[in-house]
């Protein structure tokens, strides 16, 4: 079977290597899995995946631009197949150009502390082991759940010589929590993503979510605020730190969807964001990008100034970049308020939205509310309904975060992060 | 023209019986999905452009589903060789064996389901397309989208306004899929396409994009006007640079047809999904036959409803296509439901079980869901209200089907005073309330109907498939934020 693999990648470098393109990017990639779908803690489907594609662009050249075209091919297409399908991407390419850019050349990699063993069937066994042990009460339980755990091998070449592999583990769990109440039943939602189980950190995320479920079902109507501070803790909080990277992909800056400067000020004056290149059990700690480029780790943002921008070699280049990568984690510290701090005097903190979202090109964001608590003169009531709004480039004048941090997967972020007269929409607001 | 089959489907099917022929030998039923789906996608700006052969449905690859002492399991794989079928059983249930090892050891038990009927059927369906897209010239395609993005660029900047950029984006995929069990055979091949134009505009404060969308069941033929789209998408940034912040509130509304689709979709779409019912996961289950809405609520969901880029003839698991009527006048009626769930349900499968792709999961989907046409026009409805908003432009949506909540993030509102529009505009929008609220305040429907397919749902937040969804306008009592 080893050897027919590398015969189909090496048949169809072949048809590369004498279609008449320019330059060309191969990556075989393989994904296998191993899935188990719960309805509370009975099994009602168990899948397997053992999926391989080579992902190709080739390239033409004219004078000063570059035309490019990619495809998916299947790995057992025939020979003839394979050639067809690279003509038709070198006749494609030279209908497709952009100004001219260069492919990455071999670069070694820091591979300290990638994944090695990738046991399909341990990891598995870790996950179901560890949900089947959540501690659930009368009231508050796991109402269904799904089960995750891929290897994925990435085999990339590209003409200028670049032959690189890396392995990495990627799983997730997507859990229903359910919580009831003289006969009233409402649920909460998790995808948790990692690259392996961390039985700890898994238990306590779900044991969280269980305390939240039984908040919920005592909430009262979000009232009319006026433009509160609001509070976030959990995982929304990751959107909020989402928005600065995104501000400073090369692709975003390059096509007008950015306007940040390097040498801007574009965050608070305490904040500090990086590209590393691990992060403890990310589901992303790959040595090299999607384009053979080293992961190293970065500055981007230093104490609110933009430094650095990031991306793919395309838009990079445009941007004068010459040794850019696509980043796969990212860390954000500065803090300098305790998460106590950041909880005091009046607040709303949102724990629970139906979906919070920041726009990458507005910085509106928008989320209703399914749980949050009000503080309010020194008490807390849990509150649901209505939503939250705002333009976050406004709140940002007044954001303050915590020197604690907490990890979501491939972001490590400050753990409460307090925003200073938002809009919140409440149920009373008629 | 007939959007041909595919000739390697075609040509791996004997080796596909074949394999089905020695899983039966050890498994009680036995089936095959296997698909194979080209395609292109084109996108044209001022600043970067990109062809790809693929799209969102571009794949090739089997699944194989088994049953054995009430457990259903599966496995998913590229690579298949028809003259080495042995091989690919070995390989499935060695893993699949594995898999139930690890359970047992764990003590798990199944969660018990009888075994799906294999009556005899036979499908075979070429639908009819224009054009096909793996034969679509792409430098025609780069050149006419080129043309408009310029044309659009100009356009806007006739009318006074910043183009930062003008993208227009072309989507076409040729979809080719084969159902096999012991007693079927199922071949479908359709076209279907979608394609977005896109102005990024610099405001006094802000940069916004405003866009249109076009979809159907058909081939790159879609985009041979896609030109008569530039219009819209400049009064769109237009309204939107001049846009104001609304004052958080409950407003009398009307949604255009894009947001009456989102509202359906988030309301009675996902929440009449049963296989949340399987779970107990939608409130929705205990409404059967209870209203839900006004009398002037009906709504549909299926292939069959409308054509457009879901409109297939069979699903993922081999059920023929349907036509569901959810609500009728305001009452619940009927669920959607995929096969595993509707054997679970006791209650028969609607065509609605949809896999992201070959290697994922099938789950009950949404296909085309549309809310019917009422007798108003937009004129009267505009006119009926005193204070409130014409709501255009859909972000996104999100359902909860246990509590009915729904968000539903809108792009425009204009604002209606005395029964006329001001020319006011306030963006962004979020609408959220309470699900039979809302739709038990609708109060008119126009006459009229569209439906919008370019976009894509999600199952909490993955298993992205194509849907489409739409209606007429209707008027309800929202809240906005």
């Amino acid at each position: 079977m080893a050897d027919m693999k590398k015969t189909a990648l090496d048949t169809l470098l072949n048809v590369l290597k004498t279609s008449g393109a320019d330059a060309w990017e191969v990556a075989d990639e393989e994904e296998k899995g191993w899935e188990f779908y719960f309805i509370r803690h009975s099994l009602d489907q168990h899948r397997a995946k053992d999926v391989r594609t080579f992902n190709v662009k080739v390239y033409k050249k004219f004078d000063d631009c570059l035309g490019s075209a990619s495809a998916s091919i299947p790995s057992d297409a025939t020979e003839e197949e394979m050639r067809r399908a690279v003509e038709g991407l070198c006749s494609d390419a030279s209908y497709v150009r952009n100004p001219f850019y260069t492919l990455n050349k071999p670069c070694q990699a820091e591979t300290k502390g990638q994944a090695e063993n990738i046991d399909l069937e341990a990891i598995s066994g870790d996950f179901i082991r560890t949900l089947a042990s959540i501690p659930e009460t009368v009231t508050e339980d796991l109402n269904s759940y799904e089960i995750y755990v891929n290897k994925i091998t990435r085999h990339f070449l590209n003409s200028e010589g670049i032959d690189v592999t890396t392995v990495h583990p990627s799983s997730m769990v997507e859990a229903v929590i359910n919580a009831r109440k003289d006969g009233h039943e409402i649920e909460l939602y998790r995808m948790l993503k990692a690259g392996t189980c961390d039985r700890e950190q898994l238990t306590r995320e779900l044991k969280e979510t269980l305390t939240y479920g039984r908040d919920r079902l005592i909430t009262v109507p979000t009232p009319a605020l006026d433009k509160p501070d609001v509070v976030f803790a959990t995982d929304p909080s990751v959107e909020l730190y989402r928005f600065f990277a995104s501000k400073l992909y090369a692709s975003m800056v390059y096509r007008g969807m950015s306007d940040w400067k390097i040498g801007d000020m574009v965050a608070p004056e305490n904040l500090t964001m990086c590209s590393v290149r691990s992060l403890p059990n990310s589901s992303r700690n790959v040595a090299y990008d999607e384009e053979g480029a080293p992961i190293r780790d970065l500055t981007l943002i230093d104490h609110g100034k933009a430094v650095s921008y990031m991306g793919g070699r395309q838009f990079s280049q445009y941007l004068g970049m010459e040794s850019s990568f696509i980043p796969s984690n990212i860390e954000v510290i500065g803090g300098t308020e305790s998460e106590a701090d950041l909880r005091t005097g009046d607040f709303l903190e949102v724990v629970e939205f139906s979906d919070f979202q920041v726009d990458s090109i507005t910085g509106d964001i928008a989320g209703e509310i399914r749980l949050a608590y009000l503080h309010q003169g020194g008490k807390v009531t849990p509150v649901c309904g209505g939503s939250v709004s705002g333009s976050f480039p406004e709140l940002l004048k007044t954001m303050r975060f915590s020197k604690e941090s907490r990890q979501y997967n491939t972001m490590l972020i400050p753990s409460v992060t307090r925003l200073q007269g938002v809009t919140v929409t409440g149920v009373d607001n008629a | 023209m007939k959007a041909p089959f595919s000739s390697y489907l075609n040509g791996i099917a004997p080796g596909l019986k074949e394999l089905i022929a020695l899983l039966r030998g050890r498994y009680d039923y036995v089936s095959v999905l296997s698909t194979d789906s080209v395609g292109f996608t084109v996108a044209i700006s001022q600043r970067s452009k990109s062809v790809s052969r693929e799209t969102i449905a571009t794949e090739r690859g089997t699944v194989v589903r088994v049953y054995k002492n009430g457990l259903y399991a599966e496995s998913a794989f590229t690579g298949f060789d028809p003259a080495n079928a042995k091989e690919t059983f070995e390989s499935i249930t060695r893993e699949l064996d594995a898999q139930l090892r690890l359970m047992n050891a764990a003590g798990v038990k199944a969660y018990e389901t009888g075994i799906l009927p294999d009556e005899p059927r036979t499908i075979f369906t070429e639908m009819e397309t224009g054009r096909l897209p793996e034969e679509e010239s792409i430098s025609s395609m780069v050149d006419k989208l080129s043309a408009v993005s310029d044309q659009g660029m100009k356009a806007g900047a006739d009318q006074g306004l910043k183009l930062i950029d003008f993208q227009v984006r072309a989507c076409s995929t040729h979809v080719c899929k084969m159902f096999l069990t012991e007693h079927q055979d199922l071949r479908q091949s359709y076209t279907f396409s979608e394609g977005m134009t896109y102005a990024l505009v610099a405001g006094e404060e802000r940069t916004d994009f405003a866009y249109t969308s076009l979809s159907g069941r058909k081939g790159p033929e879609l985009f041979d006007h896609v030109e008569d789209k530039i219009p819209e998408v400049l009064r769109i940034a237009k309204d939107l640079v001049s846009a104001e912040r609304i004052v958080p509130g409950e407003y009398d509304v009307i949604t255009a047809p894009e947001v009456t689709g989102l509202i359906a979709h988030e309301a009675f779409g996902h929440g009449v999904e049963m296989d949340m019912f399987v779970k107990g996961r939608a409130l929705g289950a205990d409404y059967i036959g209870k209203r839900v809405g006004s009398d002037m609520v009906t709504m549909h969901e299926g292939a069959l409803c409308v054509e457009d880029v879901t409109s297939y003839a069979f699903d993922d698991e081999g059920t023929p296509a349907g036509d569901v009527t959810e609500i009728d006048r305001g009452i619940l009626r009927s669920g959607i439901c995929d096969a595993l769930s509707a054997l679970r349900l006791g209650v028969q499968p609607t065509g609605n079980g949809k896999r992201e792709s070959f290697s994922h999961k099938v789950y009950t989907r949404m296909t085309n869901t549309m809310f019917d046409s009422g007798t108003s026009t937009l004129d009267e409805m505009i006119a009926s209200i005193e204070k409130g908003y014409l709501l255009e432009g859909m972000q996104s949506g999100m359902e909860d089907p246990k509590h009915w909540g729904i968000q539903c993030i809108l792009d425009r509102g204009y604002e209606i005073i005395n029964g006329k529009l001001t020319g006011k505009v306030v963006s962004p929008l979020v609408m959220t309330g309470y699900v039979p609220d809302l739709l038990g305040s609708v109060s008119m429907v126009s006459t009229d109907r569209e439906s919008f397919g370019s976009g894509a749902c999600g199952k909490g937040h993955k298993e992205w498939v194509k849907v489409a969804d739409g209606g007429p306008y209707l008027k309800a009592k929202v809240r906005l934020g």
